[in-house]
């Protein structure tokens, strides 16, 4: 038996009014589940095949960062917050900071302005292509010949932790923003290296997209998973998520940071909301990134990348009270970060901080948005919302 | 509209229906307003002038502060923080603080924005505030049998927790 | 802890026939070898990747590296797979799920912690939810540092198991890693939240033992202990 899906389902459902003489089975999804991308559990009530009632649990990466952010002075944070969001590191790093320049009003010089913008965007070309690849190999070995387009994804993925290498040394965990700045400079020789990488993806996306017209991908995307704007606007859904469902609401062209002011940034909008909707619109995000960092990347100007000193070793910054709240657009929505000042270590550590986490917002549409579809297609709406244990627990 | 004239708006709004004084700055710490305007204000914003969007909730807990000479007492209380935001070009965040007793509850949000439903949770599971009319109030985060709110000053980090640690 | 059946008297009509039978002891002894190089050659991987490291784990899996070569296959369940590798941090949360997985896993199985959160918890060892280490959960044959190790460490893990693996299944003893520049290291002077109801002498013990690579405990700080503390020690020590 089918159900009709419903447009927004009832999440506090109660069961024992539900037909009483359906025989309702109880499915546990996760916490250990390859498609749950790290350690998140669901538990399905099904009628015959179909969904009634989904209700997830979170938490099972809770690793208190929010607290330990306490007990740390403010260039001590940078690095605890890299392994929030593990797959778009400079975005955690970032947000950090930009919270932090707020708060103490310090400036940024230009050319670190520039430098965050390019090594953002393309890592949202890496976190993209990290999705791809886990999102083609969830909806089944039939798409692409078995785990081609993760194996694909993933050899595209590693040129451009070389270009990170070569800027800051690491393969993640970058560690390169800093308050008031960065840490590393342009070596020489790297806007050659990301124009020949960034070139050569433009080119790997359209063979992505080739392989991806499938039948068997459509048929298990398309139609899958609607997100209504309404919905997606009330559970406070970002990024590709939100403009999957027709919203044309981009903070880089919205609320500008950094640089964005001053460049024309395309909002990839797409109007179905559904899994097929969210794909498209990450894929012409990839593009529309690859465009942004290579016209950036040879017009650097010259100059300082650190307002404050000395860069390798940040003086202690003290805040006594005042209460900031600075957000950025990563791949997978607004990452904010709510910082009240005054705290430990005299008032060298935020008081509280809190980070809004995109990926808690995006699981949170799933008792909405499951019901009525078949358990393989929980894998794909799962998959399609980008979820982020490390972020979403944090 | 431009952010600037989002923000002059809200101000406008605040001291016109929320009690906030007519010649307060705005404060570095945001506006502090009192808990009965919370979900008014929060339904007024999001029908009448476009914040659509639900951002965040942020609960912080502050220990009492005892009187000393000059500097006044504080009882133990928390703070709430509470973030909307408007789509489309000039967006801008309405941002607003209430104060709450420790044995009081701020008003849900969640008839209004479904999102706020595990925001508050979060809070509530961390930080230990409650929600009146939350319509499922448990923890989030923490497992269901854990004692104690972690994010709360007089909680220690390294609490333990048998038989792991 | 299987108890020690060498001397006991084991008698069976099979065995008689077995030891009169020529060239079946060869045999034996040759089957042994081929299945010691399969179980070397074919151990399958389950992931527990819960966080960052997990990510490594998949680039190790994916093209660059490739650890497929190896004949560590990926596999999504328990009851198919050899090895469990601990990729991230474990919390309280979900430690009693990696035991229940492991428990799950058929024998003979090995388990590999992958990345600092996985061997002692990483800067998150003192927080309220985090445990520090998978060692205290479940058994670990392989640790390979790192925050997070690269593909390649990983893989130089993976060898290093099978090494063990093939040690341990011919009866031999397997050497532990030397380190002597681990006698250099001193604390760290960087403060640490303390677990108060940590007992200061374990603690002392290991940092001891560490730097000696010395296992057998100091006679003084045997006496020096109280029973409580010894018990404990041994517990710690061994695990
Ligand atoms: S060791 Fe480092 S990279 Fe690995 S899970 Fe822990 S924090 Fe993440």
């Amino acid at each position: 038996m089918t159900l009709e899906r419903p447009d927004r389902a009832d999440p506090y459902l109660d069961l024992d009014e539900y037909e009483p003489e359906a025989d309702l089975m109880v499915l546990n999804f996760g916490p250990q589940h390859p498609s749950t991308h790290g350690v998140f559990r669901v538990v399905m009530y099904l009628d015959g095949e179909t969904i009634v009632k989904a209700v997830p649990y979170a938490g099972y990466l809770h690793r208190g960062v929010e607290k330990l952010c306490e007990k740390l002075t403010y260039a001590q944070i940078t690095p605890i917050v890299d392994k929030n969001d593990y797959v778009a590191p400079m975005f955690n790093e970032q947000a950090v900071n930009m919270a932090f320049e707020a708060l103490t009003g310090t400036e940024v010089p230009i050319r670190a302005q520039y430098i965050r913008t390019i090594v953002g965007e393309i890592q949202r070309v890496a976190s993209h292509l990290l999705w791809l690849g886990t999102f083609a190999m969830d909806l089944g070995g039939a798409i692409g010949g078995g785990t081609s387009v993760f194996m694909w994804c993933f050899r595209e993925r590693e040129m451009i932790l070389d270009l990170f290498e070569h800027l800051t040394g690491c393969r993640f965990h970058y560690n390169t923003h800093t308050l008031g700045g960065n840490r590393h400079d342009i070596p020489a020789g790297w806007a050659e290296k990301v124009h020949a990488t960034l070139g050569h993806i433009a080119q790997r996306v359209d063979e992505y997209e080739a392989i991806l017209d499938h039948p068997i991908f459509k048929a298990r995307t398309e139609g899958v998973g609607v997100i209504s704007a309404q919905l997606a606007l009330d559970l406070g859904l970002t990024g590709p998520l939100l403009r999957a469902s027709g919203v044309d609401h981009d903070l880089r062209r919205d609320a500008p940071y950094n640089i964005y002011d001053q460049l024309d940034v395309q909002v990839m909008t797409d109007t179905g909301g559904d899994c097929a909707a969210r794909y498209r619109v990450r894929v012409r995000e990839m593009r529309e990134s690859i465009r942004i960092a290579r016209a950036l990347v040879d017009n650097v100007p010259p100059g300082p990348i650190c307002g404050t000193k000395p860069i390798k070793l940040p003086v202690q910054t003290r805040v006594k009270d005042g209460q900031v709240y600075v957000a950025l657009e990563t791949p997978r929505g607004e990452l904010g970060t709510y910082v009240i000042g005054g705290g430990d270590n005299r008032n060298a550590s935020p008081y509280r901080l809190k980070i809004r986490p995109p990926s808690l917002h995006a699981l949170s549409a799933l008792p909405y948005v499951l019901p009525g579809h078949g358990v393989s297609d929980a894998v794909a709406i799962l998959g399609s919302l980008d979820p982020i244990m490390g972020e979403a627990d944090r | 509209m431009t952010t600037a004239e989002r923000e002059s708006a809200f101000v406008e709004l605040l001291r016109a229906r929320f009690g906030l004084a007519e010649d307060a700055e705005p404060p570095p710490e945001g506006f502090l307003l009192a808990a009965e305007h919370h979900f008014e204000l929060a339904r007024t914003l999001k029908q009448q002038h476009g914040y659509v969007q639900y951002v965040s909730v942020v609960a912080s807990h502050w220990p009492e502060v005892p009187a000393k000479g000059k500097v006044e007492g504080d009882p133990e209380h928390y703070e709430v923080a509470t973030l909307l935001r408007t789509v489309g070009p000039g967006s801008h965040v309405a941002r607003w603080r209430v104060r709450i007793e420790m044995d009081g509850a701020l008003d849900s949000l969640v008839p209004l924005f479904a999102g706020a439903d595990w925001q508050e949770r979060e809070q509530f599971d961390l930080v230990g505030v409650r929600f009146a009319d939350h319509p499922d109030l448990r923890r989030l985060m923490m497992p269901e049998e854990w004692v104690g709110h972690p994010l709360r000053k007089d909680y220690a980090i390294e609490t333990g927790h048998l038989p792991w640690r | 802890m299987a108890v020690d059946e060498s001397d006991l008297p084991f008698e069976h009509p099979l065995y008689d026939l077995m030891a009169k039978m020529p060239g079946l002891d060869l045999a034996t002894t040759s089957v042994d070898k081929l299945l010691n190089w399969g179980v070397r050659n074919s151990l399958w991987i389950f992931p527990m990747a819960t966080s960052c490291c997990g990510i490594e784990f998949m680039a190790a899996a994916a093209s660059r590296v490739d650890m497929d070569r190896m004949g560590t296959i990926v596999r999504g369940t328990p009851r198919q797979s050899d090895v469990m590798v601990v990729a991230g941090t474990i919390t309280v949360k979900m430690a009693p799920r990696v035991k229940r997985l492991w428990d799950q896993m058929p024998e003979p199985k090995w388990c590999v912690a992958m990345g600092s959160c996985a061997i002692s918890g990483d800067f998150y060892r003192d927080i309220y939810s985090v445990i520090p280490g998978i060692d205290t959960v479940i058994p670990v044959d392989v640790y390979i540092p790192g925050c997070p190790p690269n593909p390649e460490e990983l893989m130089g893990g993976m060898l290093a198991l099978q090494e063990k693996v093939a040690l341990k299944r011919a009866g031999l003893r397997v050497p532990p890693e030397v380190r002597p520049e681990t006698a250099k290291m001193i604390k760290p002077r960087v403060g640490r939240a303390e677990d108060p109801t940590r007992e200061k002498l374990i603690g002392h013990h290991q940092a001891l033992q560490a730097r000696t690579l010395d296992l057998t405990e100091p006679a003084d700080l045997v006496e020096a202990m109280t029973p409580k503390a010894a018990a404990d020690g041994d517990q710690e020590g061994g695990a």
